[in-house]
């Protein structure tokens, strides 16, 4: 029985077109294997390996503009390669593009053999080789660093305790005061800050002692937990709606491609960076260390840029900008871009603002051949 | 053809006996466990000697929070019969609209919804089963009693899951019925419900009662999977098998001596004191420095 307000013509036509779409689907998804799908495409050479950590260096697609290597320094949640999604959504790609020379570190994928890696391994271990890996390879003193969400953190903890190292600090999607979702306290926005204030630092240590590692899985959950019905949504209506639509249906597949490469986080790294930074707030009030050295945020004197993401629910912009007034550095400059936490590197509206702002921002700070 | 009313009603239908045959197994269960436990404890099964005081009420709060879900599974199962029949009044939109829509109105995704984080806790805790280890019922009740308070932490948390979801459905019916359903197309009224159902549940997670529930049930399993490593560590022991305990111990030995190596290397990598005057401005290393240095992480290229 079809509706009595409706007219069976249209009802018949509608019907048709949904039956074509999910039939062009169906043979889209038939013929699409997991090979097909690829993200991360852009050539680079592995130049150096620690453990598990590797370090890249992108081959330029552009005449070199900017003489001071840069490092794309991502977090150990999620992986460096939403960087690099697509041809035409890629940071990677739109950076070298405008002459930058371009390396990025890949924190490997973490097991049980490594529950016993901390912050300060990954910050004064890897990433200071990196940082000394490329320096030696340019023949310069100092390069530009680059972080992402919780490898700003990284970045951030590195320039307040190498600052004689870094030429440039650009900062994307970074919390520094992990408690100033409380600023603006928008429905959906920083689900993670207050989650983690509602367990017990004893049940986290328990939690991660019983895993080993704060599981890759787990993290996905609770992302999950940040856009409830959508989740619900996901795999049926969403689908349905780009079906049958190849390239949107492969946009789709590669970042699910990424979203499903969550490495797990090696335990008492877990441990820091839950309790030292989620709960007890030690960056933004100096008081955290590595290596039994303070993290004091006034030793930064580089020039910093800080890029956060205007609707971002996972890391809320206030919790970024609360880097500024604390620098050493009087040259710090806040970009605020559309978007969300992805969104700002994938996003179509993104990809013509960011990399230019950073490629502007660590030429005008460009060291001058003779200094190098 | 079966009509759309016939599907609607199908479905409400087929989903308020599933609903209730699952709380109905879950009571069955509740008390099974009781009753088990009491036998237990009173030695009329002979293979639990050591079985703790402290399991029968533990099952108890169980077959309480069960109990608790019960009456509010009802409520859902209510306020999702009358949404059900809603939908074939709204017109327009395509079958898999309804469809969805109607998958969307139905509570056990609403207690899914947390972002499939109970399935995830409950696959990182419940692990290999061991169903016959009756000679170790020490430990192997030690599993049982984590187990039932996972099981009841569980429905504690469901519980505050679908009273949001109760409210959700409290607020779209009388936003449908300030409207004109005969306008309302099937689409439109998914996304009403999204929206007021996502924004419910948002609320939801920032309440007090949501988040010491899911603490609970975080603490719960991992309760749970450290009363399985106890247990598969004393299999271990008993049989030569190295235990997890033991290869954690070799893998800190084996992450301090990469980190001593580390600390090695860098401060080879940093130029002699002697070298340093007082007034020079800081300066990393040179290219010279550096190459002295141990290289262990250089790739050739």
């Amino acid at each position: 029985m079809t509706d009595a307000r409706q007219n069976p013509a249209t009802v018949l036509s509608d019907a048709a077109e949904l039956g074509t779409k999910m039939l062009t689907g169906s043979q889209l998804l038939q013929n699409i294997r997991d090979a097909d799908v690829q993200i991360a495409t852009t050539p680079k050479d592995l130049v150096w390996r620690q453990d598990k950590v590797s370090l890249y260096h992108f081959r330029p697609l552009a005449e070199q503009r900017i003489a001071v290597p840069m490092l794309i320094c991502y977090g150990l949640v999620g992986r460096w390669t939403m960087t690099d999604l697509q041809k035409d959504r890629s940071l990677v790609r739109n950076l070298l593009n405008l002459g930058l020379d371009l390396y990025v570190v890949d924190w490997g994928n973490p097991s049980r053999a490594d529950r016993y890696l901390t912050l300060d391994d990954y910050i004064l271990g890897y990433l200071d080789g990196c940082v000394a890996e490329i320096a030696d390879r340019a023949g310069v003193p100092r390069i530009n660093l680059l972080g992402v969400c919780e490898g700003g953190v990284f970045t951030t903890a590195f320039a307040a305790l190498e600052p004689q190292c870094l030429n440039t600090l650009t900062l994307t999607i970074t919390p520094i005061d992990f408690h100033a979702d409380t600023v603006e306290n928008r429905l959906g926005h920083g689900f993670i800050n207050i989650w983690t204030r509602s367990i017990s630092p004893e049940d986290v240590d328990r939690l991660i002692d019983a895993n080993g590692n704060l599981p890759g899985e787990f993290m996905g959950a609770i992302f999950n937990q940040m856009s409830p019905m959508r989740s619900l949504l996901k795999y049926n209506l969403d689908l349905l709606e780009i079906a049958d639509d190849e390239q949107r249906l492969m946009n789709w597949l590669r970042m699910e491609k990424w979203i499903a490469d969550r490495p797990d986080h090696p335990g008492e790294a877990a441990k820091q960076w839950v309790k030292d930074l989620y709960q007890q707030n030690k960056l933004v009030r100096n008081e955290w260390t590595l290596g039994g050295r303070p993290v004091d945020l006034s030793n930064i004197g580089m020039p910093v840029l800080n890029v956060y993401a205007s609707d971002d629910h996972i890391i809320p912009p206030a919790t970024s900008r609360a880097l500024a007034g604390k620098l050493g550095s009087s040259d710090y400059t806040e970009l605020a871009l559309p978007g969300g936490h992805v969104g700002v590197f994938v996003g179509g509206r993104s990809q013509a603002l960011f990399a230019p702002a950073v490629a502007s921002f660590v030429e005008r700070h460009d060291l001058p051949k003779k200094r190098r | 053809m079966m009509s759309p009313l016939d599907y609607s009603k199908a479905v409400t239908d087929f989903w308020s006996a599933q609903g209730r045959a699952l709380l109905q197994a879950q009571e069955r269960v509740g008390k099974a466990l009781t009753e088990g436990m009491q036998a237990a404890a009173s030695s009329k099964v002979p293979k639990m000697p050591s079985m703790p005081d402290n399991l029968s009420p533990a099952a108890e709060d169980l077959a309480r929070a069960t109990k608790s879900v019960v009456g509010l599974w009802s409520a859902a199962t209510s306020a999702c019969s009358k949404l059900a029949t809603t939908i074939p009044s709204i017109g327009g939109g395509d079958g898999v609209v309804g469809a969805t829509f109607r998958k969307m109105v139905d509570p056990r995704n609403w207690t899914g919804a947390t972002g499939g984080l109970d399935d995830v806790l409950g696959r990182m805790a419940e692990g290999p089963r061991f169903a016959d280890l009756w000679e170790i019922e020490r430990r192997y009740t030690g599993v049982l009693q984590a187990w039932m308070n996972l099981r009841r932490r569980s429905l504690e948390h469901n519980a505050v899951v679908l009273e949001a979801w109760l409210q959700a459905a409290r607020q779209f019916s009388g936003q449908l019925a300030a409207r004109n359903t005969q306008t309302l197309d099937a689409k439109a009224a998914l996304n009403l419900w999204t929206d007021t159902a996502n924004r419910q549940l948002l609320e939801a997670q920032r309440s007090e009662p949501f988040l010491e529930t899911q603490a609970a049930l975080i603490r719960a399993t991992t309760e749970l999977r450290v009363a399985q490593q106890e247990l598969v560590e004393h299999f271990g022991k008993q049989y030569g098998f190295p235990t997890r305990t033991e290869l954690d111990d070799v893998h800190r030995t084996l992450t301090e001596l990469r980190r001593e190596l580390r600390t090695m290397q860098r401060e080879q990598r940093k130029p002699a004191p002697q070298m340093v005057s007082a007034d020079a401005p800081k300066r990393r290393t040179s290219q010279r420095d550096r190459r002295k240095g141990a290289r262990r992480g250089k790739i050739s290229t």
